[in-house]
């Protein structure tokens, strides 16, 4: 079989391009990362040719470690002997740009001795403004086939398909009569090919400037921009709401089907606790990915993104980080499993980096029953200011605050003291023009996303889950959880919460909730004795008040709870986006660490104003 | 005058880059299409000092004033 490549700048319309040509409909997100992401699929009018899709990248020189991962692979590829032509990509509203890239793509085919085609794009646009340009010429000077197509209304592709089947020729360097030793060369060289055989005139949609004006206005901007992100943020919490219910009754029916038929005894407590709980605690994330996904794929392909990052650039710039960071860290206050995975649309590695650092600390719904289970077990129901607040509701927006800020915080210290990967491009955002974004490949992107987190985070997921459930049901099978080996552990480290006022129950349920934060109330329902903590809030409420732990404790608790990062699915899904553990092992430390001293801080603070 | 100094509406050419700029990032703002004697427009220029939009050729780039005033204009 033989194989051709695409590449292209990001937005010359490339991966449209591959979906036509294979009828697939694959999103190739322009996020080199640590494995390149490249897309293959075979030529519907050659099946025996396979095109693979690589990554867009605006040059072959490339300024960042990731941007070099991308690149390293398209000259492995140019290594392979299979591959029998390249496919360079133009867009021919932007010609100048496009050639400087398919010069330097030439110029690396000429080297490795492979053929090359350029795929001039967009001709649709030139047509429609009663342009044009002069292919043939262009063709001559580059002394490589070029063909005009338009990937949208797929004029030229017949054309493309039969060449890709037919031309063999070798490219040679290309040599444009400009004598220069420096950098410069290979633009002033785009620019003389462009000026000779490209449009003249001027290609910018109005509407994409009178739009901007709009999105970008101080007013109508910072409206729409609210209103949009209200919209996002809804979409996680409401609309995948159902499908995460959905999952949850599956699973439960499931359940009670399949555990009478087991025997009774560890098998079965298995089944049911490690097996369906286990799985049950990670799968109900996956309507949420799935939502955020999709929403924040239509925001990127409608344009919008690029405009959002506009509007929150300066405010976040002062913490590090930039404004791509915002939806990623929005998404992280509903949970921080997609926050993590919107993460990719920020395209410098050292922000997204600090991203990452940030999201964990947002205030995710996990952390939302042990809020409320300690809020209401420590905080006097009464209300303040003259009857127009509750003192609870006070203290929750209070503790969400705190997590923000602390997030924030962080991101703003270690930008200022590390100095890691601080080879990157400062701001410089390319605005795609708006258009409506297509269903199809959006959803698909979902789905992938959320088979990514099933299959890939799931497996670490589910090795904790056993693990935690070996420890909670040996060696007395599950007869009570104080006596068991994680009640061991929780005794062991007794010591270290009791300057808190804290006993061994709670250390076991800090050990426990390692597997998702709401298990702690779970945990702590059972050693207090008490079916179905997470349903009985309020009872489970009365008896922690009743053993006695001191207010001290319950703001610890609480500061421990927004920073420390006990989230084994968080832990995962940083490994898979990061390619290691050794960023998700350092946050885990530090931010126990720090967790740890804030909140015996907390303790001896709050101790001195009660007392 | 830098990149940054450019008014909504203006346009000018650039005439090069500050000395505190990395070759590196000289060769990708030439790649993208800010080089030496291009002209250059601000086509946006938001409040609060939000990264500002330039057009380029037919491309619309948002800088914001960390990269922008490193651009010097004729």
């Amino acid at each position: 079989m033989s194989k051709t490549i695409l590449i292209g700048s990001p937005n010359s319309g490339k991966s449209l391009l591959f979906n036509k040509l294979t009828g697939l409909n694959q999103k190739v997100a322009n996020f080199p990362g640590i494995t390149v992401n490249i897309s293959s699929g075979k030529s519907l009018a050659d099946p025996g040719n396979l095109l693979m899709d690589f990554p867009g990248v605006y040059s072959l020189r490339t300024i960042s470690a990731e941007e070099k991962v991308s690149v390293d692979a398209f000259y492995a590829g140019l290594n392979d002997p299979e591959i029998s032509t390249v496919v360079c990509v133009v867009d021919v509203t932007r010609l100048e740009k496009g050639l400087i890239f398919a010069l330097q793509v030439i110029n690396a085919c000429a080297e490795r001795g492979k053929p090359v085609v350029i795929a001039a794009n967009m001709m649709d646009v030139l047509n429609n403004h009663g342009m044009e340009m002069d292919i043939d010429g262009l063709a001559d000077a580059l002394k490589v086939p070029v063909v005009g197509i338009s990937a949208k209304s797929g004029t030229g592709l017949a054309e493309l398909q039969a060449l890709l089947a037919s031309h063999q020729d070798l490219p040679e360097p290309f040599v444009g009569g400009i004598i220069a030793s420096d950098d410069s060369v290979v633009h002033r060289q785009a620019q003389q090919l462009a000026d000779s055989f490209g449009p003249k005139g001027d290609l910018l949609i109005n509407s994409q400037t009178r739009l901007d004006s709009f999105f970008l206005h101080s007013w109508f901007g910072g409206v729409s921009f609210v209103a949009i992100m209200y919209m996002l943020f809804q979409s996680i919490f409401t609309w995948a709401a159902p499908a995460m219910d959905a999952v949850e009754s599956i699973l439960q029916m499931t359940a009670a089907w399949i555990i009478p038929l087991l025997p009774a005894g560890p098998v079965s407590d298995f089944v049911a606790d490690a097996l369906f709980g286990g799985i049950g605690a990670f799968l109900v994330f996956v309507p949420q990915i799935f939502v955020l996904t999709l929403v924040v794929g239509m925001l990127e392909d409608s344009g919008y993104l690029a405009r959002a990052a506009v509007i929150c650039h300066k405010p976040l710039r002062f913490f590090g980080l930039t404004g791509k960071s915002f939806i990623p860290m929005l998404s992280g206050v509903a949970c921080a499993i997609p926050g993590i995975y919107a993460a990719r649309t920020v395209d410098s590695p050292r922000k997204r980096w600090l991203t990452y650092l940030a999201i964990p600390l947002m205030p995710c719904s996990a952390r939302l029953p042990v809020y409320s289970l300690l809020i209401a077990a420590f905080i006097p129901a009464g209300y303040a200011f003259g009857g127009l607040v509750g003192w609870q509701g006070l203290a929750m927006v209070g503790i969400y605050l705190f997590g923000i800020v602390s997030g924030l915080l962080v991101t703003a210290v270690v930008s200022r003291t590390n100095a890691a990967m601080r080879t990157d491009l400062p701001f410089v955002l390319e605005m795609p023009p708006y258009r409506l974004p297509s269903w199809r490949p959006l959803v698909r992107n979902a789905w992938n996303r959320s088979k990514h987190f099933v299959t890939k985070a799931g497996k670490v997921i589910f090795s904790v889950t056993v693990v935690i459930w070996v420890l909670g049901y040996f060696p007395n099978q599950g007869a009570a959880l104080g006596e068991s080996w994680l009640g061991q552990m929780g005794q062991f480290i007794e010591p270290l919460f009791s300057p808190f006022g804290l006993d061994w129950k709670y250390g076991v349920a800090i050990l426990s909730s390692f597997l998702a934060r709401e298990v702690f109330v779970g945990t702590l329902g059972t050693l207090f004795g008490i079916e179905g903590g997470e349903e009985n809030i309020i009872s489970l409420a009365e008896h922690i008040q009743n053993s006695g732990l001191p207010i001290g404790a319950g703001f610890a608790l609480l500061v421990f709870f927004s920073i420390a990062l006990q989230c084994v699915s968080t832990l995962a899904v940083l490994r898979r986006e990061t390619g290691s553990w050794r960023l998700p092992l350092q946050m885990f430390v530090s931010y126990s660490l720090l967790a740890y001293s804030a909140a015996w801080l907390t303790f001896i603070v709050v101790q001195a104003i009660a007392a | 005058m830098t990149l940054w100094d450019l008014k909504q509406g203006a346009s000018a050419t650039v005439a090069g880059f500050c000395g505190s700029l990395q070759g590196d990032y000289r060769t990708r703002l030439s790649e993208l299409g800010f080089h030496p004697g291009e002209q250059i427009a601000c086509v946006l220029s938001p409040n609060l000092g939000a990264p500002k939009l330039y057009r380029v050729n037919n491309t619309v780039y948002s800088l914001d004033d960390s990269v922008a005033s490193l651009i010097n204009l004729a």
